[in-house]
């Protein structure tokens, strides 16, 4: 790896950093196990927070059996519950997205995590099934920190390691739904044994999630910044960052239909993940009469696959992209969730108990992964309206997750088996408009690179600033990314004409 | 029967432990999954009791004070003993009494965790023991303090009489058949605490305020540095 993209940044004071960086100063490379400010320090805080947020949201299924006897739910409150804990997020996403565009990572996951903290305090004094529904409700609505996470992770890290940073944040976060199903019910059983009556008990415990996410909030607003060069506010005030505009950021979102194309994509990967986070453990426990306890920590082994599935993914679309560019991240993230879906058409028709245990967990590392390739696909998707696009994807797979719950596991129309079943088939059905998405300067699943002259990185990019906004100059982010976007060819990125002007990209 | 299956469980995993040739593996790993489905199938079949093949050989009366009860605080006098116009002998073969609180129909609808099975070791009617005692051939009476982990529902009381093997042989309940006369209300507690209310509302009113603290001192660092 050459280190020219240091070399050639020559501004008031070029600062120090302790990985390889391109021109943007975005990390080329990510070392797991240090916490070097910014880049990996920004990895850290995002990953815990947003597994911090995931162990408030699912903190209640595990304790559901002592909760329902306290609030005198039935099974259709609870059942309204869960929805409720994951239809939140959906407008929270997208809205979480654009507040990254125009105010930082930082200062928008840390409000949101703030404000959402009293959702989780509040479910310690919930008396009904109406404020239950509430708390988990607003509660949910802190899965937002997804977007969050992922706008930080395309902000500091670069195309060939983005993938692998985006994969490992949002694995390790989503990890908190397996571990809550572990630390809450633990949680619990000492606090009881320290002398609460159950009701009690349960009510304390909701207090370790709640603190634990107010506390991982303060420690972004402390440690963390938005980008390698500093914060938001304080570029914007140097006039090193320009201040962009709302409705153009939310214009060059939406109307850019790989985004929706991957926010329906998304709904079949991740929205599958939460759907089975939700169903797992009484599935197990029902069909194969199991104790609680075992049918839970079945239930967690699939959320605690995420471990290294969501990152693997992460890793192969980078692999991918080394070689073949943007055409072998799309075909590995259709071939990776095509066989997700066939691995849970199967998982609904086994019926022992040792083989659903392996169809499942062999299910979750392939539903998994597809998370991660996706993430790889969407830091290229738009430069401007990058959280937008983030925000699309990641409230498309809330939508996912609210749709398969209310079509294949609500009420009994359905036996379990058939509903994972059916889920399956729709999983494929629904990742095949993955063939329709098509970059000019890179191509699609089918289709090379479009032989016009004028199919470059930076026309693509700069397609989404006017002619009028460019000649204000407020184009230059975009224009450095496109340079080192040109990864995405592959291997060929020599064999084309790169612009004169261009510095020559750090990192193939 | 579970000697059996730790039997075969054991025998299992030594075969598994002792070397052996790729070829044979998978005929092996096939053997013991199927030996672990027979077992668990092995274990359901043999511990079927149903409830409709019990006789209702005892007689259960409880009685309370008027009104709603309250878990924790009020307590049930419950009275039981053998149904005297059975033949003499019928009690041969009891030895424990287990009297339960059970749910009413009222209380299990929309709840499947709290489901009527005629399997017992699958039912869910009863789920709070009362009192797991050795019978003797006298009618016993019990005052029981509702405990605090009983739930908001309405209830009826049955006791089961067990064998030397713990297997139910006989019962009796305090309501008829179906489960529609005597039965009782009982209120649970909240489990909320005043304590535990102030300390959400502060905790939460701490993380508003400081976000804004924050947003404060972001505002003052970046006029100071402007100027």
């Amino acid at each position: 790896m050459e280190i020219e993209g240091q070399a050639t940044v020559k501004e008031s004071q070029p600062p120090k950093f302790a990985l390889l960086v391109d021109s943007e100063h975005k990390a080329t490379e990510f070392h797991l196990f240090s916490s070097a400010a910014p880049h990996m320090r920004a990895f850290h805080l995002s990953w815990i927070s947003f597994f911090s947020c995931f162990v408030s949201t699912f903190a209640a299924p595990p304790l559901l059996p002592i909760i329902r006897d306290n609030l005198n739910l039935t099974a259709t409150d609870i059942g309204n519950a869960g929805v409720a804990s994951v239809s939140g997020a959906v407008f929270a996403r997208i809205a979480m997205g654009t507040a990254c565009d125009l105010f930082g990572p930082r200062l928008a996951s840390a409000s949101l995590i703030l404000l959402t903290a009293p959702a989780v305090y509040f479910t310690s004094i919930a008396s009904s099934p109406i404020s239950f529904l509430l708390v988990r409700f607003f509660t949910g609505f802190s899965l937002a920190t997804f977007v969050s996470a992922q706008f930080w992770m395309s902000s500091m890290f670069s195309g060939p390691v983005v993938g692998t940073a985006n994969g490992v944040a949002a694995g390790w976060g989503n990890l908190g739904g397996g571990a809550t199903q572990l630390i809450m019910p633990l949680v619990f059983s000492l606090i009881r044994d320290i002398g609460a009556v159950k009701f009690t008990a349960w009510r304390v415990a909701f207090f370790i999630p709640a603190l634990f996410q107010t506390l991982s909030a303060f420690a972004i607003l402390i440690f963390g910044q938005d980008l390698p060069d500093g914060n938001y506010q304080r570029l914007q005030n140097s006039g090193n960052k320009q201040k962009d505009k709302f409705s153009r950021v939310f214009y060059h979102g939406i109307t850019n239909y790989r985004g929706w194309i991957l926010a329906l994509t998304y709904g079949y990967c991740f929205g599958v993940e939460l759907t089975v986070d939700n169903i797992i453990a009484e599935y197990f426990y029902d069909r194969f009469n199991l104790k609680l306890h075992t049918a839970g920590i079945i239930a967690a082994s699939f959320g605690l696959a995420n471990i290294v599935s969501r990152p693997a993914g992460g890793v192969l679309s980078d692999m991918m992209a080394k070689r073949f560019g943007m055409r072998g991240r799309l075909w590995a993230l259709w071939a990776v969730q095509t066989l997700g879906g066939v691995f849970c058409i199967i998982l609904g028709q086994v019926g022992s108990l040792t083989a659903s245990i392996v169809v499942m967990i062999v299910f979750s590392v392939f539903v998994q992964a597809a998370c991660g390739l996706t993430f790889g696909v969407v830091p290229f998707v738009s430069r401007r309206s990058l959280g937008v696009i983030s925000g699309m994807t990641g409230g498309g797979g809330n939508v996912g997750a609210v749709l398969t719950q209310l079509i294949f596991f609500k009420g009994s129309k359905y036996s379990k088996e058939t509903g994972i079943t059916l889920m399956g088939v729709m999983i494929v059905c629904c990742t095949l408009p993955i063939f329709l998405i098509y970059f000019p300067q890179w191509g699609g699943m089918f289709c090379g690179p479009s032989s016009e002259k004028i199919a470059t990185e930076e026309d693509y990019y700069l397609s989404e600033w006017s002619s009028k906004e460019q000649g204000k100059g407020l184009h230059q982010a975009s224009l450095k990314f496109a340079d080192n976007s040109r990864s995405e060819r592959g291997r060929r990125v020599h064999s084309q004409t790169l612009p004169s002007n261009a510095t020559p990209s750090a990192n193939v | 029967m579970s000697r059996i299956s730790t039997w075969l469980i054991t025998s299992s995993i030594q075969e598994l432990i002792t070397p052996q040739n790729s070829s044979s593996m998978a005929s092996r790993v096939l053997v013991l999954a199927s030996i672990l489905i027979f077992s668990c199938f092995a274990e359901t079949c043999y511990g079927a009791i149903s409830f409709s093949s019990l006789q209702r050989t005892l007689v259960v009366t409880a009685s309370h004070r008027q009104g709603l009860l309250k878990a924790g605080e009020d307590k049930i006098t419950v009275r039981w003993g053998l149904n005297q116009s059975f033949p003499a002998g019928t009690d041969s073969s009891y030895k424990t009494i287990k009297v339960q609180l059970c749910y009413a129909p009222i209380s299990q609808v929309d709840r499947a965790w709290r489901k009527t099975e005629d399997h017992l070791n699958k039912d869910k009617t009863c789920q709070f023991k009362i009192v797991k005692k050795p019978y003797i051939n006298v009618n016993e009476t019990l005052e029981w303090t509702i405990e605090r982990d009983v739930p908001t529902a309405t209830f009826f009381i049955r006791a089961y009489a067990l064998d030397s093997d713990d297997h139910e042989v006989a019962y009796g309940q305090n309501t008829d058949a179906q489960k529609k006369t005597n039965l009782f209300e009982i209120q649970a507690i909240t489990g909320r605490h005043v304590s535990l209310d102030i300390a959400s509302v502060c905790f939460s009113a701490f993380s508003v305020v400081s976000l804004m603290g924050f947003f404060f001192m972001e505002k003052r660092k970046a006029r100071k540095s402007q100027q």
